[in-house]
């Protein structure tokens, strides 16, 4: 929920709670004093009544009104209680009962004690609260729809700075190299988070920096070291006289060291590539590559009675020669490793994208696992960062990198070329 | 005439003077003792001055430059090479594979690079290209006893007569015959015909088959039995 949807509903509750409670104090406030108005009348009637009774010594004429009528009835014995009460009102012209006010009185004429009972309908009394109260109503209904539009307006104008902070930090990634850029506010609080986010973006990239600067120099300098081991390595070979298993011996351990080179320049690609340092590009004919590739593996192939088969559509594409080689000799290099002999390998290119299948493994493999850094196989002799590299370098150019398991085969998808 | 000429590139072929500009005194030694084997001159220079000295005075074939030296940069001395025209190939030779050094070296014009750590099989083999190609009459041809290569059609004679090699097994002996009489690892064999950045395991035994059928092909012109394995290690295209 938004925050202010969530801040609108509450106030919303909070306003027609309030209105109820306030229109029901209202109500009866303002039918108290219009009763007390309607009871001043009634007095000012009795007081004319006794008024002549005094003067005339008679009952005056009662003549017959719309919203006024006076009743005077004989009474024996002592008078009554002088009260106000409600009560029900014919009212002849309208030929329907409205409701009234009623002052019961007494008056002394000779020896004769009159009851009167003034009667006066108080429809209009009615009319005019009713009238006050859906004005009211009116006057708070457009009132409170204009605070609600307002409120959305104006709330959102004022949050704008707040979702555009979001938006930067949604977008924030740490191999982009850009912060998250400032965004100008007048509201303090906007401001301070806004002040935090970037600060605190600049200290992240920073740190990042000098971790990834740290692992390429690490694997820098492993490389002269390496390259010291691998020379000596070349010149130990050259001495004569050896013997069957010091051979193996040395063989081993070039291999171990050869591994360790490989594993230590996809070290340095991986940063490279998530740095963005590899930034120039050319058109390649991406048919004629991979016709090219397929031949320098073509005895390999052969070796392992691995059948190949090619869909290959025409297919430009601008890309970095060096990542596109390291992309199609890890999927080869891959493909042929983990193959099965007289296994199959099928590459297909369109426009959309290319992707290599193969036979091995009868089951599908984790594509979440096979794609984490430094996962391989048991019986992989690899890096184990070959397909992160293929990833790294399909995300840096917005391809989409996927595996799937289909017909038996292993498929590796490349797509959005 | 034919023949004082066929001497004469022989004689080139196996003779080359080369420096090494290298820092790293463990690496420079290999490389030192790796050349200076088959009768090449080798000298070498740790540090910017000493190369720099070097190279004003004398003339090599082949200039094996490091970039990250002690106080000064390996493409500094390269600047200064082609400032004065000289003609020394130059080969890089760098713990960085950044493609801006690398692209920066061969603007500058050197001949070619490679990215550390390196098997001084593939160093001698590029090395050799490069001496070659300087060469001033344009060496188009390489001459191992009765085995000629031609470097321009791709083209290997046994005695005169030309036998047929696929791209792999003509890319191998090149690389043998640059190599001759030393111990070639199967890791660099496999690393130069396939390039490496695959990992392509299972020992290495693929390239047997390659090599078995190279030297059958060679034998089976009439050539002598040059490939011979080497303790399991790898092998060695013997130069006697």
């Amino acid at each position: 929920m938004k925050l202010l949807d969530r801040y609108n509903s509450l106030s919303l509750l909070t306003t027609i709670l309030v209105i109820v409670v306030t229109g029901v104090i209202y109500y009866f406030s303002i039918s108290y004093i219009l009763t007390g108005q309607v009871d001043k009348d009634l007095e000012v009637e009795e007081n004319e009544i006794f008024e002549y009774v005094k003067l005339n010594h008679a009952l005056p004429q009662v003549f017959k009104s719309d919203d006024l009528i006076i009743h005077f009835t004989p009474i024996g014995g002592h008078g009554v209680t002088r009260r106000f009460s409600d009560c029900r009102f014919f009212d002849a012209h309208e030929r329907d009962e409205e409701s009234g006010r009623t002052l019961t009185s007494s008056v002394m004429v000779g020896q004769q004690l009159y009851r009167i009972e003034i009667t006066e309908s108080k429809v209009e009394t009615e009319d005019l609260i009713r009238m006050i109260f859906f004005i009211t109503l009116g006057i708070v209904f457009v009132l409170l729809t204009v605070l609600l539009l307002i409120n959305r307006l104006v709330m959102r104008r004022l949050w704008q700075p707040f979702y555009r902070i979001l938006k930067a930090i949604k977008l924030f990634n740490l191999a982009d190299r850009n912060g998250i850029d400032p965004v100008n506010s007048h509201i303090d609080e906007f401001r301070d988070l806004n002040l935090e986010v970037t600060a605190m973006s600049q200290r992240v990239l920073q740190d990042y920096r000098s971790l990834k600067a740290f692992v390429e120099n690490a694997a820098h300098e492993l490389m002269t070291p390496l390259a010291v081991i691998n020379s000596k390595l070349d010149t130990l070979m050259q001495v004569g006289e050896m013997n069957d298993k010091q051979g193996l011996l040395i063989s081993e351990v070039y291999h171990t060291v050869g591994k360790l080179k490989k594993l230590n320049r996809s070290m340095l690609m991986l940063s490279r590539i998530e740095n963005k340092l590899i930034a120039e590009r050319e058109e390649i004919d991406l048919c004629q590559f991979i016709q090219d590739m397929v031949n320098e593996f073509q005895e390999l192939l052969a070796d392992r009675g691995i059948v190949i088969s090619e869909g290959l559509k025409p297919c430009r594409i601008k890309i970095n020669r060096d990542l596109l080689m390291i992309i199609l000799n890890n999927l080869m290099g891959n493909a042929i490793q983990h193959n099965c002999k007289q296994g199959k390998i099928v590459i297909q290119l369109d426009q959309q994208g290319f992707s290599f299948c193969n036979t091995g493994a009868p089951v599908p493999l984790n594509e979440k696992q096979i794609l984490q850094r430094f996962y391989k196989s048991p019986e992989s002799e690899g890096s184990g960062l070959g397909l992160t590299l293929i990833k790294e370098i399909c995300d840096s150019y917005g391809f989409s990198f996927r595996y799937a398991f289909r017909n038996n085969m292993h498929c590796f998808d490349i797509s959005g070329i | 005439m034919h023949k004082i000429y066929t001497e004469l590139m022989m004689s080139f072929e196996t003779i080359v003077k080369i420096l090494v500009i290298e820092d790293e005194p463990g690496l420079r030694d290999s490389i030192r003792d790796y050349f200076a084997e088959s009768g090449n001159i080798c000298e070498t220079a740790s540090e910017y001055e000493t190369a720099l000295q070097k190279i004003n005075v004398y003339r090599y074939d082949c200039i094996l430059l490091d970039i990250t030296l002690p106080n000064g940069s390996g493409l500094d001395i390269l600047e200064a090479l082609k400032a004065n025209h000289h003609p020394d190939g130059v080969l890089i030779i760098s713990a960085k594979n950044s493609l801006d050094d690398r692209l920066r070296g061969l603007d500058l014009g050197a001949d070619d690079y490679l990215t550390k750590p390196f098997h001084l099989s593939e160093l001698k083999a590029r090395v050799m290209a490069i001496v070659r190609r300087k060469s001033f009459n344009g060496n188009r041809e390489i001459i191992f006893r009765e085995i000629t290569i031609d470097l321009l059609a791709k083209q290997v004679n046994v005695f005169g007569v030309s036998i047929k090699l696929t791209k792999k097994e003509y890319a191998l002996l090149l690389y043998f015959v640059a190599n001759k009489g030393k111990v070639i690892s199967k890791n660099a064999i496999a690393e130069h015909l396939w390039g490496d950045e695959i990992d392509i395991s299972d020992n290495f035994d693929f390239i047997y088959s390659h090599i078995k059928n190279l030297r059958k092909k060679l034998i089976e012109a009439g050539s002598g039995d040059y490939i011979q394995s080497t303790y399991g290690m790898g092998y060695k295209f013997r130069d006697h």
